[in-house]
């Protein structure tokens, strides 16, 4: 009896061995698709373009990258482009971050109030997240160009001065603007979706307690909007934060970086080093110091909004 | 008690009747702001009904003097490159979808419903990913491409595109999948049924709405990729749409606006549609994916 039991036993543990073995595999191969991509296409590069950011290496004339070590970033701060790239993206993450949050809270405060016509805003708001950033370029660039576009015709028949033309996106004082207004125009409908998922889960009776107490509009949004809305200021913001970096195309498409370098912005100048000037080294230094900006900001955020997050729970 | 309540109706009428005004000074709002939003689009769709002649006469006008369909007829019959370029994003971004919806189902299974050793660190290390420039990762990706020869191919758009969307889909695959009871995985497996069919054919059913999310934030982000377009692929037979246009802007010259105008419109038209009838799923889906990142 004891021994059949004995041997039972060690069938059933040789069995659960085998299944947990497949289980393994098939956990591997679960796994894999995903991996390989990651490994390949992000781990990968990542640390490869760190490597890269250590050398000197200008593609097709170096034949191997030279190592030396931090001498590049340090020659990075000395660089009065990339410092430039460095002021202009600031002034871009700045006004950008400012003008595309406020605008879709108010927007959407003032929208979660309405009852018709809901989904005719959502539609246009939304519209443009789905119209490439490079089209959005070409038609502000459009809208704003000096002897047809919309914007100076319009000033011209307001101010009764036939002859005025400004070439907004090629004058210093105005290019940038320009640009950060096209750009926040494409992204205040992702943050508005976000806002308008918030406010949706506020609780109805929190604000109709209020009113009964004789609350103005404002106060409630005060003490109660806003203070239910903080996770979700905390992720909308980080959104518009990573997106503020992230200006290639506009530039590209709009400006070229002009006038002189007044819009060169970081991903600008990195992709210029790169496959213009080729310098493989340089655009990686470019790309570590715009990564550390942001895992810095992000980290910066995550502390402005702890504390009420923390506190829901 | 009477005169309590007498003052609380009080203040609820005073309440609502400010309540109704301000919600009218709303609607006037948001009513002009949705104007001037919509603006730059209807402005490029009425530059791309008039004659360039009348675009470009002096003085300019607002109000188009004179119509045409001019503009529509030449992208399909004078501009060789738009329907190429049509044909390039439609292959890019529908291959980019189905191996981010393949991929990050499989994985996203093993990290929702299976308990493995890293678990967490491995899938924060994903996440990751969504933080760092992309221009980090495209010049290791370029060089690679170069040398394998995949440079001017729709493989050479679509592999990136495909890894760094994988991070997303994975995102809201495994929350799909942690919502299932693990009862019915273990159900079917004492049933008899491999863990893989067990996965096409009862999970994955069940997950739908988290593909369709994933189709979404995949879809947006592939069609209007332009770095990487502009960078791999350098031919212009192999462009995609939001690179291909300004090239025939760049061709064409700002005298041409017209056309490039028709251009765009006939290349933002069909998502639009796809925007207006899948309208649900598309803010649903986006704000699912933004709100797990």
């Amino acid at each position: 009896m004891s021994t059949v039991n004995h041997e039972e036993l060690t069938e059933l543990k040789r069995l659960k061995r085998q299944r947990k073995l497949r289980e393994d595999i098939n956990l591997f191969l679960f796994l894999l698709p995903a991996m390989v991509f990651v490994l390949i296409f992000i781990a990968f590069p990542v640390v490869y373009s760190g490597y890269l950011s250590l050398t000197k290496y200008k593609f097709g004339i170096d034949p191997v990258p030279k190592f030396i070590f931090f001498r590049g970033y340090i020659e990075r701060f000395h660089d009065d482009f990339f410092l430039t790239s460095l002021k202009n993206q600031a002034i871009f993450a700045v006004l950008y971050f400012s003008i595309t949050f406020l605008a879709s809270l108010i927007l959407a405060i003032l929208i979660n109030e309405l009852t018709h016509g809901v989904q005719v805003f959502q539609v246009i708001f939304y519209l443009p997240m789905i119209i490439p950033m490079s089209l959005v370029g070409i038609t502000f660039a459009w809208l704003l160009s000096p002897i047809n576009g919309f914007a100076n015709i319009i000033i011209r028949n307001v101010t009764h001065n036939p002859r005025f033309m400004f070439d907004w996106y090629q004058e210093p004082q105005t290019a940038l603007v320009g640009l950060i207004i096209a750009r926040s125009w494409k992204m205040v409908g992702f943050t508005l979706i976000i806002f308008i998922a918030g406010l949706k889960g506020i609780n109805k009776s929190l604000r109709e307690a209020a009113k009964v107490d004789g609350s103005t509009f404002w106060q409630e949004v005060k003490w109660i909007i806003i203070p239910n809305l903080k996770p979700y200021m905390l992720i909308s913001s980080i959104w518009i934060l990573i997106n503020s970096l992230k200006v290639f195309d506009l530039v590209k498409v709009v400006t070229e970086g002009g006038p002189g370098i007044r819009t060169y912005t970081l991903y600008y100048y990195a992709w210029k080093l790169a496959f213009e000037r080729m310098d493989f080294g340089q655009a990686s230094q470019v790309s570590y110091i715009t990564a550390a900006i942001i895992l810095i900001l992000a980290a910066v955020l995550n502390l402005i909004f702890r504390p009420e997050t923390a506190e829901k729970g | 008690m009477k005169p309590e309540e007498a003052t609380i109706k009080i203040k609820k009428s005073k309440n609502s009747l400010s309540y109704g005004s301000l919600i009218k000074v709303f609607y006037a709002a948001v009513t002009v702001f949705a104007v001037i939003y919509i603006f730059p689009v209807i402005w490029i769709f009425i530059t791309s009904i008039r004659p360039n002649s009348d675009i470009h006469k002096f003085p300019p006008s607002i109000i188009p003097q004179a119509l045409t369909i001019q503009n529509y007829v030449y992208v399909f019959t004078g501009m060789k490159g738009f329907l190429r370029y049509f044909l390039n994003s439609v292959v890019v971004t529908s291959a980019t979808v189905v191996f981010v919806l393949i991929s990050s189902a499989l994985s996203g299974y093993a990290f929702g419903m299976r308990k493995f050793k890293g678990n967490q660190i491995l899938f924060m290390l994903v996440l990751s990913v969504l933080t760092i420039p992309y221009i980090m990762y495209l010049i290791p990706i370029y060089i690679m491409e170069y040398k394998m020869g995949l440079t001017d191919t729709y493989l050479g758009l679509i592999l990136p595109y495909v890894a760094l969307n994988l991070p997303w889909g994975l995102l809201i695959m495994r929350g799909a999948f942690s919502t299932i009871p693990l009862d019915i995985r273990d159900a079917a497996i004492v049933d008899g049924c491999s863990e893989f069919r067990m996965v096409f054919q009862v999970l994955i059913p069940i997950v739908k709405p988290a593909f369709v999310t994933t189709t979404i934030i995949t879809f947006v982000f592939a069609w209007q990729e332009f770095m990487f377009a502009s960078t791999i692929n350098k031919r212009n037979e192999w462009q995609t749409l939001p690179v291909g246009i300004v090239w025939l802007r760049d061709e064409l010259q700002t005298m041409a606006m017209g056309r490039v105008g028709a251009a765009i419109i006939l290349s933002i038209i069909p998502v639009i549609i796809l925007f207006l009838v899948f309208r649900k799923f598309f803010i649903e889906g986006l704000s699912e994916g933004m709100l797990k990142g």
